[in-house]
């Protein structure tokens, strides 16, 4: 089953005067449950294509259809929907709100998604568990570790199963052994769950994780593993 | 915290200004009805120099449901003298035990004690006419610290001169009242040499809670065709100007209070959203909508002006609870902070409203930013 299908993907940005072409016609088409890795050098575009196809931005020209759905039609709020209703989103810095604790974080998107309380307390119980947080639930952001942080993004990512999981270089700020953990735990997922995940990342290393690499340069994928 | 404190003062300017200068109007109010004209003053005809037939008058008026009682007024010019000092005032001719159900100025005797009808060669004076022992409580030309039992001379403007023991002093804190001179209308018959069947005007008391207007309507439909006016026609007359003045002044408090809660919190909310940019791109990323994190900024504006206002009513009432105990001395009295529910009411709509301009705009204008500008702030 295709989740991700983009044909001729391009994006150029305007600074000042020169055009600056990020993507240049990315074609690609993801199946459903693949870990699939986008690395390449920097400026290579991969953070590009992670925002187009996590609509975080529209491309310039051609087009990406998600679980089948063209979603260049959409407007900014059925976009907004569609994020919230069926992707999940992992940063390279946590983003967790500070004011909230591990577990109010974790049910903060299930509860704009008008998600029964009993069901989010339950689910959110259940994904902490998961990921070994399961007795920090009271704790703020700044009582955590950074893989710890990191490890309750995850949580607020999949707690109510998106279709499609982006993360944009989730272990950026993280030591190896913290990596290992995150990715472990992406690997987990992908397996027990069969969830589709995109995720970006410039370490070498990691590729013993993916499924499937996508390598950029200048804004072509010019090596698919896949 | 600091936010709260600046609402809480906002709300208190915004009331307590405002509440000293109703506080002043009440207090002439009350002096007014209290001392000097009774609900309702019943004056000549347009162009006349008395009222006529007062007799009929009084008993027409006392027949007016809402009445409590009438009391007719006859003012003479006169000097009074007391060794060198000399001064010009009106002195007024009234029947004590009707004086007593329309005036309080019988309860505010500094010295002595009230008129009793039919006296002779007696006369009561406020104390501004008087004079103080000590001169400096004194705001003009006085008799010199007379006292009770002390003489007085009356020199009327028909000639007549006489010398009276002074039976009491008046002490109201009203300027106009302490200024007075009473004497009994059998007095006053004796000085003009005739039955006194005329009055300057006639005062009215009405029973509580029965709105003057309603009764000044009624003494017109009886038939009375003399000036008919309420406190609040009076008020008007004397100091429509300075009430005018006074809610001028109130307004710009009020303006210049709104204008500094709106700025704060637009600052506020500005520096918090803004230092707040990469969360809330973060948030719109997840997919959360800009209508909830405005809501949710605003929210927090309303949470903190509701604060605010807490802590300003607390502020308010300490300090119109204070200013009772211990009041503002003024030359026309005692003069305390006037709150009523209302004022607190609207002013905490007011500054409700604000707030939320105040928190939408930069809340909005963080929120409308697209989602990688804002996650790269």
């Amino acid at each position: 089953m295709t989740m991700i299908q983009t044909k001729d993907v391009t994006k150029v940005y305007q600074m000042g005067k020169v055009q600056v072409h990020a993507l240049r016609g990315v074609t690609v088409t993801i199946g459903k449950g693949e870990f699939v890795g986008i690395m390449g050098a920097s400026g290579s575009g991969k953070s590009t294509l992670l925002h187009m196809l996590g609509l975080l931005d529209r491309p310039s020209s051609g087009s990406i259809a998600l679980s089948g759905i063209d979603i260049g039609v959409l407007s900014d709020r059925e976009r907004a929907r569609f994020r919230l209703k069926r992707l999940g989103y992992v940063f390279q810095d946590y983003a967790l709100v500070p004011e909230l604790n591990v577990q109010e974080n974790v049910f903060l998107a299930s509860m704009v998604r008008g998600t029964k309380m009993l069901d989010y307390l339950s689910s959110t119980a259940q994904i902490l568990a998961l990921i070994g947080l399961g007795d920090r639930m009271a704790h703020l952001h700044n009582e955590l570790s950074g893989g710890e942080q990191q490890r309750v993004a995850i949580a607020r990512a999949i707690v109510d199963h998106p279709e499609i999981l982006f993360a944009d270089e989730p272990c950026a700020n993280l030591d190896t052994a913290s990596s290992r953990t995150v990715l472990d735990l992406f690997k987990t997922i992908n397996m027990e769950r069969e969830q589709t995940i995109v995720m970006v990342s410039h370490e070498e290393w990691h590729k013993e994780y993916f499924d499937r690499v996508l390598t950029l340069q200048d804004g072509l994928i010019i090596a698919d593993t896949g | 915290m600091l936010t709260v404190l600046i609402i809480a003062m906002v709300f208190t300017n915004m009331i307590f200004m405002p509440s000293i200068v109703m506080g002043f109007i009440k207090n002439a109010e009350h002096q007014i009805i209290t001392y000097s004209t009774g609900n309702i003053l019943v004056e000549p005809v347009k162009d006349e120099e008395y009222i006529t037939d007062v007799d009929s008058l009084l008993a027409k008026v006392n027949r007016v449901p809402g009445v409590i009682r009438a009391s007719a007024q006859y003012s003479m010019g006169a000097t009074l003298k007391n060794k060198a000092y000399k001064i010009g005032r009106p002195v007024i001719a009234i029947q004590p035990s009707n004086e007593r159900l329309v005036t309080d100025v019988s309860k505010n005797m500094k010295e002595g004690d009230y008129l009793g009808d039919g006296e002779l060669g007696q006369v009561i004076i406020g104390i501004q006419t008087a004079g103080h022992k000590d001169p400096t409580e004194d705001m003009g030309p006085t008799l010199g610290a007379v006292g009770v039992g002390d003489s007085v001379t009356v020199e009327y403007t028909n000639g007549v001169v006489r010398n009276y023991r002074i039976k009491g002093i008046i002490e109201t804190f009203s300027y106009s009242a302490d200024q007075d001179v009473y004497v009994t209308q059998e007095e006053m018959e004796s000085v003009l040499g005739h039955p006194l069947d005329v009055a300057t005007h006639v005062l009215v008391k009405t029973e509580p809670g029965v709105p003057e207007a309603v009764v000044k309507t009624q003494i017109l439909r009886f038939g009375v065709r003399e000036q008919v006016k309420t406190w609040q026609d009076l008020l008007e007359d004397a100091m429509g100007r300075a009430v005018q003045n006074f809610s001028m002044l109130n307004s710009i408090t009020l303006i210049v209070s709104l204008v500094i809660a709106i700025v704060v919190l637009f600052i506020m909310i500005m520096i918090k959203t803004l230092n707040s940019r990469r969360q809330i791109g973060v948030l719109k990323a997840i997919g959360i909508e800009q209508g909830i994190i405005i809501n949710n900024y605003l929210l927090q504006v309303l949470l903190l002006t509701i604060l605010g206002i807490v802590l300003g009513v607390v502020v308010v009432e300490g300090m119109v609870a204070y200013l009772t105990v211990f009041p503002f001395k003024f030359p026309d009295g005692d003069i305390t902070p006037y709150v009523t529910f209302s004022d607190l009411a609207s002013n905490t709509v007011l500054i409700l409203v604000a707030a939320m301009i105040a928190g939408y705009i930069p809340a909005w204008q963080v929120a409308r930013m697209d989602i990688l500008t804002a996650m790269r702030a």
